[in-house]
């Protein structure tokens, strides 16, 4: 760290500079890579990413730079972000395809930022998010269909439902821990898509049928979406409820990672009887872990459920659980922007790999494995919190 | 602002402490002895709820042990530095320090201030706040686990085997540091193996010996006290 201090510390100029050209570098590539077909120029797109983060790894100062230079401009990068996600669907245009990839990548995004409270702040295996995801996407789903409640008004509801859900498999769950702790959450995970699965009222393997699309100040979000004469498809609607709540999600997770409560999170992860030693109620956060996740992935489920309009238990899958996870451990444990990457190359890698067609899950392994090779610790993995005038 | 009085604690069906009665108090630096095995440590658990006495009483500033958990201590302004350190190693010290700051929030000072506080007292740390506390050496693991400890100022400080693995020089300048903050008002139970160092500078002292207090009384006593010393110094 001393020997970079130098290129670490960039002017306010150079770190505007940086911060904008970065991002615009980061969406040139998520655009490409969602726009290309062929097999070898995903191959192509992937070796670049690769050797992307093969420099940042033996170069770490190239870290420390892009961290000093968003922590110098902080207000620019959130400018140039906002700019991006806003500019995106204009730039993608009419393409359906690219616009629900980036809308599920969203969804996912928030699921692995869920699970990140727990799997990554407090090594919590939780395998039942994806039955979270599916309780909100049912709670919600049900009562518009047979209550016709607005979707505004479903989505505190289903958040709700699940959150008492997350109780519901958090206090049983303190008595385990670990591996056990992990069966336990696979156990409820199966439990409610079987439940899902056999209900009458949950529409059994047929699932729920026309789901009604939610409308704001009269727009209905079926319909195509015109900003300043741009006519945007239908999907951008569920494009910007989507980045809101990753937004949402995002400034969630960074308030939390920074409280007492990130910070207890982390303390249990490493020692039990030296967290209680610090006042840190264990039980009491490892229950709280449960419910933010189970709240925010009941948020994804909603959106999930209103904008497919038809949801069906094999949506809310073990393989769910395990993909969240998967993202959570290959973006970055406790890393909000590496999870969202990983959330992101995770939804967004599988339909890409088609291309190879049977080939294609021997292929995604490969990929994930390579990438794991080259971060060990996730593609961005977690850094330390910093006081007040601590620098 | 401590007691114990006829504590029997059992792991399973081996007995480990039997009758164990004594005191702490305020303002007072106790010194708590044995050798390997008499059950030092399980004191220290038994103290701090970690494990329950079957029989008997721990009292820790007024309050009964038996309906406290050890996250209630924090807030009653009780330190705690258990054997072995435990920091948290993937955490940063700054990050370690906070957590021991935040146990007892609402005292007034804030957090830059308590740290320039700790960083006077021990200045091996200063330059490390940012260091991740597992790459620390020994000796300055011990520094940072008395003040995650210290850093939320409280009353009582419970230390479990400081000494243990530290060079002799270290030794000394921990135990200087220990009398410091005792001369500041703090009240100290230290326990112990290394009886001439943790006598030299506790106002009185407890021998353990097989899960009993063997014998007792004002440090220097014990230290000359020929029965203290046949039975374990």
């Amino acid at each position: 760290m001393q020997g970079s201090a130098s290129l670490a510390a960039p002017g306010k100029a150079a770190a505007a500079v940086f911060a904008i050209a970065s991002q615009l570098c980061g969406a040139a590539f998520l655009y490409l890579i969602l726009k290309v077909d062929g097999g070898w120029q995903v191959v192509g797109l992937l070796a670049l990413l690769g050797f992307g983060f093969y420099l940042l790894e033996r170069l770490p100062w190239i870290g420390d730079y892009a961290l000093a230079s968003f922590a110098r401009a902080p207000l620019v990068a959130m400018a140039t972000a906002a700019v991006i996600v806003v500019a995106f669907p204009f730039v993608v245009g009419s393409n359906t395809y690219m616009l629900h990839l980036l809308i599920v990548a969203q969804l996912y995004a928030v699921l692995a930022l869920a699970l990140n409270f727990q799997l990554g702040s407090a090594n919590i295996p939780n395998f039942a998010t994806g039955a979270s995801y599916g309780i909100g996407a049912y709670v919600s789903a049900l009562l518009a269909i047979n209550f016709g409640i607005s979707f505004w008004l479903t989505l505190p509801v289903a958040a709700l439902a699940a959150t008492l859900f997350g109780f519901i498999i958090g206090i049983p769950s303190m008595r385990t821990r670990d591996t056990y702790l992990a069966l336990v959450t696979i156990a409820f995970g199966v439990v409610v898509q079987q439940l899902l699965n056999n209900f009458s009222w949950t529409g059994g393997p047929n699932g729920l049928v026309g789901i009604p699309a939610p409308s704001l100040f009269g727009h209905s979000f079926a319909d195509p979406l015109v900003i300043f004469g741009w006519k945007l498809p239908s999907q951008a609607n569920f494009y910007y409820l989507a980045a809101a709540l990753v937004v949402v999600a995002i400034v969630t997770a960074h308030r939390l990672h920074g409280s007492r409560i990130g910070l207890a999170w982390n303390a249990l992860r490493a020692d039990e009887i030296a967290a209680k030693a610090q006042g840190i109620n264990v039980a009491w956060f490892k229950v709280l872990a449960f419910a933010v996740d189970a709240f925010l992935a009941a948020f994804a489920g909603t959106i999930y459920a209103f904008y497919v309009s038809y949801i069906s238990p094999d949506n809310f899958t073990f393989l769910v659980s395990v993909t969240i996870m998967t993202m959570v451990i290959v973006g970055g444990m406790d890393n909000i922007f590496g999870v969202i990457v990983g959330a992101f190359m995770l939804t967004i890698l599988p339909e890409k790999l088609r291309a190879f067609a049977d080939y294609r899950l021997l292929f995604f392994g490969v990929v994930i494995i390579g990438f794991l090779m080259i971060r060990p610790q996730g593609l961005f993995p977690q850094r330390m919190r910093r006081y007040g005038g601590d620098l | 602002m401590l007691e114990l009085k006829g504590v029997d604690t059992s792991y399973g069906a081996v007995p480990m402490l039997r009758g164990v009665a004594m005191s702490v108090h305020p303002g007072e630096l106790v010194c708590l002895l044995g050798p390997n095995g008499a059950g030092k440590t399980t004191t220290f658990m038994t103290v701090c709820g970690v494990v329950r006495a079957q029989r008997g009483k721990v009292e820790v500033m007024g309050r009964d042990m038996a309906t406290l958990g050890t996250e209630n201590l924090a807030s009653l302004g009780v330190g705690l530095v258990p054997e072995g350190r435990r920091l948290f190693p993937s955490l940063s010290v700054i990050e370690n320090l906070r957590l021991g700051y935040d146990a007892v929030s609402g005292r007034g000072s804030n957090f830059e201030a308590q740290l320039d506080k700790m960083g006077n007292l021990f200045p091996r740390i200063q330059e490390r706040l940012r260091q991740v506390a597992g790459t620390l050496s020994g000796g300055e693991q011990a520094m940072v686990a008395l003040a995650r400890a210290l850093i939320g100022e409280p009353r009582l400080v419970i230390m479990d085997e400081p000494s243990l693995g530290l060079s002799p020089k270290l030794i000394g300048e921990y135990f200087e540091i220990t009398r410091e903050i005792h001369r500041r008002g703090t009240t100290i139970l230290l326990i112990e193996q290394n009886a001439e160092m943790g006598l030299g500078i506790a106002d009185r002292g407890y021998v353990l010996v097989k899960g009993k207090v063997a014998q007792e009384g004002p440090a220097k006593e014990l230290l000359s006290s020929k029965a203290a010393r046949s039975l374990y110094l």
